[in-house]
């Protein structure tokens, strides 16, 4: 604060500067806050509205619900099988994780540092793949493909899936190895380590920060992927994830008499994310512009 | 580097590990990027339906698509709804980056509660918003009521108002995310500028026009490339929340697409056909590539306009 000076010691130009930078900073507040309150509301209503009754959804009430019960969630894990669904989430993700960290640091860490026949055309074509996109038609193709190799009966090819390409992340990547110093990998090169020696006693420890980003947005893709999860879980519903769950609710026979039920469901996609979202916001925030700031 | 050219072959030989390492993500990218791409270029020229053998058809697709109502309203809405969420969006993801970009401890939270939106999935917010936005029972219209703004209720997912309803929850959606990236952008902007402003005495409205505004400009297109390319492609909330109904009001280009592939409901009338699908797919891609390259060229004109 630039106004630390007694308002009584204030010249009136300073006093004029204090009461705007005041005035201001009412207004700033007034205006961030409404877009705080604006984005948080859905959240809390699907928080406490999943310890509502349907009545008091549909037919208007406190913000807090009258009585907290937990019906809800018992039904929704009882009943609708979310146990099984959130086993499934849970399973995609540490999956995706896992394929999108692996291929893509060994991918990055040789695009970075190896020159080999072939790197223009790999690199072009990533750069290519970046800008043009057929959308979800890649889905129909790709499912039956995936069908054919027997990856459909299980969430290794959903993973895989979702692991993709990675041409952004493999230039993130290798945007963070080309400044870890090159020195490091001569010193380990005449200590007679190999490319993959290298790449695992070196680079890795080097760039852990960039590789928990990717990490991160991965578990994110994962956890709320609706579109390419719906397609692959239409004939097999043991498959389907939260995501897919819930936005089916949408669909069910008496939607109209569930928004309880809707309300719970949803609750119980958002809450794990919301507290990984609570303890990595800032990572969250910052990995999202990493790839960026790097170039 | 000039070493004596050695063999294709033995160089290949030399970083057999690269190869090796490579190997799991060429793998995954030829098989999830390459192949429905040449899948779609081949049968945009068949006729097939999943069943029987596909029949080549030649350009009829495309002359199809042509003449296809639903799919040119898809293009309209798909218009619509780009420029409407950018136009929301944009400024308001400014503003709030330039009012939160110090690194105070508050505005680190605020930026975090409006980053919220980008970390929760789309599909589920959707079904949200599908209660939210309900004609009789949701609480939007309760709200609107109570504080006198609306006298009746608002049918907010009728075919008048769909559209601006999706928009309204892709600005709720993506404000955060494009703020970040202002943020990113006015970090950029080296400190000394603003002191020298300072000391020739510019007010606040002065250093944001004056030198905020053009020194952003470089950051400012590649932030409108990005979301101008994304939105064009969004559908999840849509698919979840309106289903691009009622009546095709918010169908757009993607979301047809995904229609002619899989059936979204027992209510959608769009019949499943694979091979108009892939040419229906390559023409909304190519409208995409032309206006973001059209995007371009202005962007570059601008630059010489101001330089």
């Amino acid at each position: 604060m630039a106004n630390h000076l007694k308002w009584a010691d204030m010249r009136p130009s300073e006093r004029k500067d204090a009461v705007i930078q005041f005035i201001g900073q009412i207004l700033k507040w007034l205006f961030v806050g409404s877009m705080c309150v604006f984005t948080l509301y859905p959240v809390i209503y699907t928080l406490l509205g999943s310890f509502k009754t349907n009545a008091e959804l549909t037919l208007g009430g406190g913000i807090l619900p009258e009585q907290w019960r937990f019906d809800n969630y018992v039904y929704a894990f009882s009943k609708l099988d979310f146990g099984k669904y959130t086993a499934n989430s849970v399973t995609l993700a540490i999956l995706t994780v896992v394929f999108s960290l692996i291929t893509s640091s060994m991918a990055a860490y040789i695009v970075a540092r190896r020159t080999f026949p072939g790197k223009k055309i790999l690199t072009s074509a990533y750069l290519l793949s970046m800008f043009v996109s057929v959308g979800s038609v890649a889905l129909y193709p790709l499912y039956n493909m995936l069908h054919a190799l027997g990856l459909t009966s299980n969430m290794v090819g959903l993973a895989l899936l979702l692991t993709g390409g990675q041409a952004a992340n493999i230039f993130m990547i290798s945007g963070f190895i080309r400044n870890v110093p090159k020195e490091l990998d001569e010193a380990a090169y005449i200590d007679g380590a190999g490319t993959f020696r290298i790449f695992w006693t070196i680079i890795i420890p080097a760039i852990k920060p960039i590789l928990g980003v990717v990490a991160l947005f991965a578990f994110r893709t994962a956890w709320n992927e609706f579109v390419t999860a719906q397609v692959f879980t239409m004939s097999n519903p043991d498959l389907k994830t939260l995501s897919v769950a819930v936005a089916n609710l949408r669909y069910s026979a008496n939607a109209a008499a569930e928004w309880h039920i809707m309300t719970a469901g949803a609750s119980i996609a958002l809450i794990p994310i919301l507290i990984v979202y609570l303890f990595a916001n800032r990572q969250f925030i910052t990995g999202l512009t990493a790839g960026a700031v790097k170039g | 580097m000039n070493k004596p050219k050695q063999s294709l072959w033995k160089r290949v030989k030399a970083e057999k590990v690269s190869y090796l390492m490579l190997l799991p993500n060429v793998i995954l990218f030829t098989a999830f990027t390459v192949y429905p791409l040449l899948w779609v270029l081949r049968y945009m020229f068949f006729d097939y339906r999943g069943y029987g053998e596909p029949v080549f058809v030649g350009l009829e697709n495309f002359a199809r698509v042509t003449r296809d109502e639903v799919f040119w309203t898809a293009v309209k809405n798909t218009f619509v709804y780009v420029f409407g969420k950018l136009i929301l969006t944009i400024p308001f993801a400014f503003l709030l980056a330039f009012l939160l970009q110090k690194s105070t401890r508050l505005n680190a939270i605020a930026q975090s509660v409006v980053f919220t939106p980008t970390i929760m999935s789309q599909a589920v917010m959707a079904l949200i918003f599908y209660l939210l936005f309900n004609t009789y029972n949701g609480e939007i219209n309760r709200i609107l009521m109570r504080l006198g703004i609306i006298e009746q209720n608002v049918n907010w997912l009728g075919v008048d108002n769909a559209m601006f309803t999706v928009i309204m929850i892709a600005l709720w959606g993506g404000v955060g995310n494009y703020m970040v990236y202002f943020i990113a952008g006015l970090t950029g902007i080296s400190t000394d500028v603003y002191e020298s402003a300072k000391l020739d005495g510019a007010n606040g409205a002065q250093t944001l026009f004056k030198i905020t505004l053009p020194l952003l400009a470089p950051v400012m297109k590649m932030i409108l490339l990005l979301a101008l390319v994304n939105s064009f492609h969004d559908m999840q909330s849509i698919m979840v929340l309106t289903e691009g109904g009622p009546m095709n009001a918010t169908n757009v280009m993607f979301l047809y697409v995904y229609q002619l592939f899989f059936p979204i409901s027992a209510g959608s009338t769009v019949v499943q056909e694979f091979g108009y699908g892939a040419a229906v797919s390559l023409v909304a891609a190519c409208i995409v590539g032309v206006f973001t390259g059209i995007y371009l060229i202005l962007a570059r004109k601008l630059d010489s306009i101001t330089e």
